[in-house]
């Protein structure tokens, strides 16, 4: 029991002391999962968007991909960018392997299905003739899909969410294609994967306290935002 | 009479299939037109094809005030309303003034405009309620409010009405001729329903098969029908073959104008094969050698099924229309 407390007990003065190295850290993970999130939504909005609203051959195909994709292994991804991004690798050029960048690219790749998966599910929601609707009361087409997007505001909101807890909880690749360098690619869940394999408790309890309130942060926009 | 809207050789076609050919069609403002079909006929085809709505491939022209008007005319010129009243989250203020906010008038002064437009379709005190709590007639009635604010010149309602009770159509069928009588409008009305176009429309235009098959005023469209297929359309669904009546030429009759051993000059024996009773109403379906005939009568002692019997119509209750093989098909073009 007392590992438990004094665990937690270590965490809160490392937290609220404002211990530099947790905090870089923190700042590290956010950055690294917001870009990654931003990525994600512009690429896929507008495909998820697509497949909602449009009909083209292979959209059906597109969507079992994307609903896929939602389970993609976050180690394969690893993996895979790893790969293109080896020294001899086709991208190893760019000497990315090993920097926050690279991390970005990968948890991208791992968000991207899910912004396409939900952002296609959000706007099926609406009535398939709400675009004729609002063109037929003299919207442009564009303004018209902008307030499709209002409309649809909540799961949108909600996706964008979903891709962030998805990313901001992935330890796998992160590790692959950051290496978990000290001071430059460490984020949370690797740091608390180093912690507890080293025994040091009190830290590791401390990185899952700050990742369980980014989480419940998280949720609680989406639940405050969903009762306006 | 001037056009406020129109078309000339109208057509849309989809994967090489023609969906719908309008050579002519004008509509003047302080006017409505009622586009009276059978479901698939094409009337909703239509209706977008004249706004240039839901992506359709058309070709030719769509005038406005007699002159080619393009997509960005039409927009400005035109609102509708479809047959699911599509409101959008949020009070019922806010859905009436969504036409004017799309059309770029800031949120106060599109509230200002549209509120008047609530009042005058009865949903005024409904206003601060949310859209999602409305119930279907209420909806209807909030989405034609919301299409009027833009004071449209051209309104168009797709089938508004279809998805309502018998009693909160009639009353909102009633407030809504009041409201148009007012206004410097072309309203254009596409419907299955024949007492729609009587409710709203001075003129009436049957489309069968993507092409207009009859056109004029409203009361003379619905009591004379050119072919069988318009006969049908407008009620007169008993086809009298020459044999039957005497004449030279088919007939159609309104199964509310046929009886059953009645005093009606033109008189046909046949067979009693069902007998329903509709309320009010009885419906009687006689088997004769011009076929099935329907005859919607009192229902004072019907006669019991397989009895004999003679059904009667007035001569006057006859209409000639010219039959199914005289009436040009449409082309298919693939």
């Amino acid at each position: 029991m007392d590992v438990l407390f004094d665990g937690v007990a270590q965490a809160l003065s490392l937290l609220f002391s404002g211990d530099e190295e947790t905090w870089a850290i923190t700042l590290l993970t956010l950055r690294v999962s917001i870009g990654a999130t931003v990525i994600a939504a512009l690429v896929g909005v507008p495909l998820g968007a697509a497949i909602a609203l449009g009909s083209f051959p292979g959209r059906r195909v597109m969507l079992a991909a994307a609903n896929t994709g939602m389970g993609l292994p976050p180690v394969v991804v690893g993996l895979v960018v790893t790969v293109m991004l080896w020294r001899s690798g086709p991208l190893g050029g760019l000497g990315l392997l090993y920097t926050p960048t690279a991390m970005v690219v990968a948890q991208a790749v791992i968000a991207s299905p899910v912004v396409v998966a939900l952002v296609a599910a959000a706007l099926r929601q609406v009535d398939p003739e709400f675009l004729v609707q609002m063109q037929g009361l003299g919207a442009t087409r564009l303004r018209a899909l902008a307030a499709l997007g209002v409309e649809a505001r909540l799961p949108l909101l909600a996706a964008a969410m979903a891709a962030f807890g998805a990313v901001v909880s992935e330890v796998g690749a992160a590790q692959m294609v950051g290496g978990n360098i000290a001071g430059q690619t460490r984020v949370l869940t690797t740091a608390a994967v180093l912690a507890t394999s080293r025994g040091e408790f009190g830290l590791a309890i401390a990185f899952g306290l700050v990742l369980l309130l980014l989480a419940f942060a998280v949720n609680l926009v989406v639940t405050l935002a969903g009762q306006r | 009479m001037t056009s406020r809207i129109g078309c000339r050789y109208l057509r849309v076609t989809a994967r090489g299939r023609e969906l719908l050919h309008v050579e002519s069609l004008d509509v003047a403002a302080r006017s409505a037109l009622a586009v009276l079909g059978p479901n698939g006929a094409g009337k909703s085809t239509l209706l977008r094809a004249l706004a240039n709505l839901g992506g359709l491939h058309r070709t030719g022209q769509v005038l406005l005030d007699g002159r080619p008007a393009g997509p960005r005319e039409l927009r400005g010129a035109v609102a509708a309303v479809l047959q699911r009243p599509i409101l959008r989250h949020g009070s019922v203020a806010a859905n009436a003034a969504a036409g004017l906010r799309l059309r770029g008038v800031g949120r106060a002064e599109a509230r200002r405009r549209s509120a008047p437009w609530l009042d005058a379709l009865g949903v005024g005190h409904l206003a601060a309620r949310s859209a999602r709590t409305l119930s279907g007639g209420e909806a209807q009635r909030v989405a034609i409010a919301r299409a009027l604010a833009v004071a449209p010149r051209v309104l168009l309602l797709d089938e508004p009405f279809a998805g309502l009770d018998a009693t909160t159509r009639a009353d909102l069928l009633a407030d809504l001729r009041t409201v148009l009588d007012g206004l410097d409008t072309a309203t254009l009305l596409v419907t299955h329903d024949r007492h729609e176009a009587l409710a709203l429309a001075g003129r009436t235009a049957l489309l069968v098969a993507g092409r207009i098959r009859q056109l004029g005023p409203t009361g003379r469209v619905l009591d004379e029908p050119v072919d069988v297929d318009c006969a049908r359309l407008v009620g007169f669904t008993n086809l009298l073959p020459p044999a039957a009546t005497g004449r030279t030429q088919l007939c159609a009759a309104r199964p509310e104008h046929c009886a059953i051993d009645g005093p009606g000059e033109v008189r046909i024996p046949g067979t009693v094969r069902r007998v329903v009773p509709l309320g009010g109403a009885t419906r009687v379906d006689v088997d004769t050698a011009a076929g099935t005939l329907t005859c919607l009568g009192p229902g004072e002692d019907e006669p019991a099924p397989g009895r004999r019997v003679v059904v009667t119509v007035a001569d006057q209750h006859l209409r000639p229309i010219r039959g199914r093989e005289l009436v040009e098909e449409p082309e298919r073009s693939r």
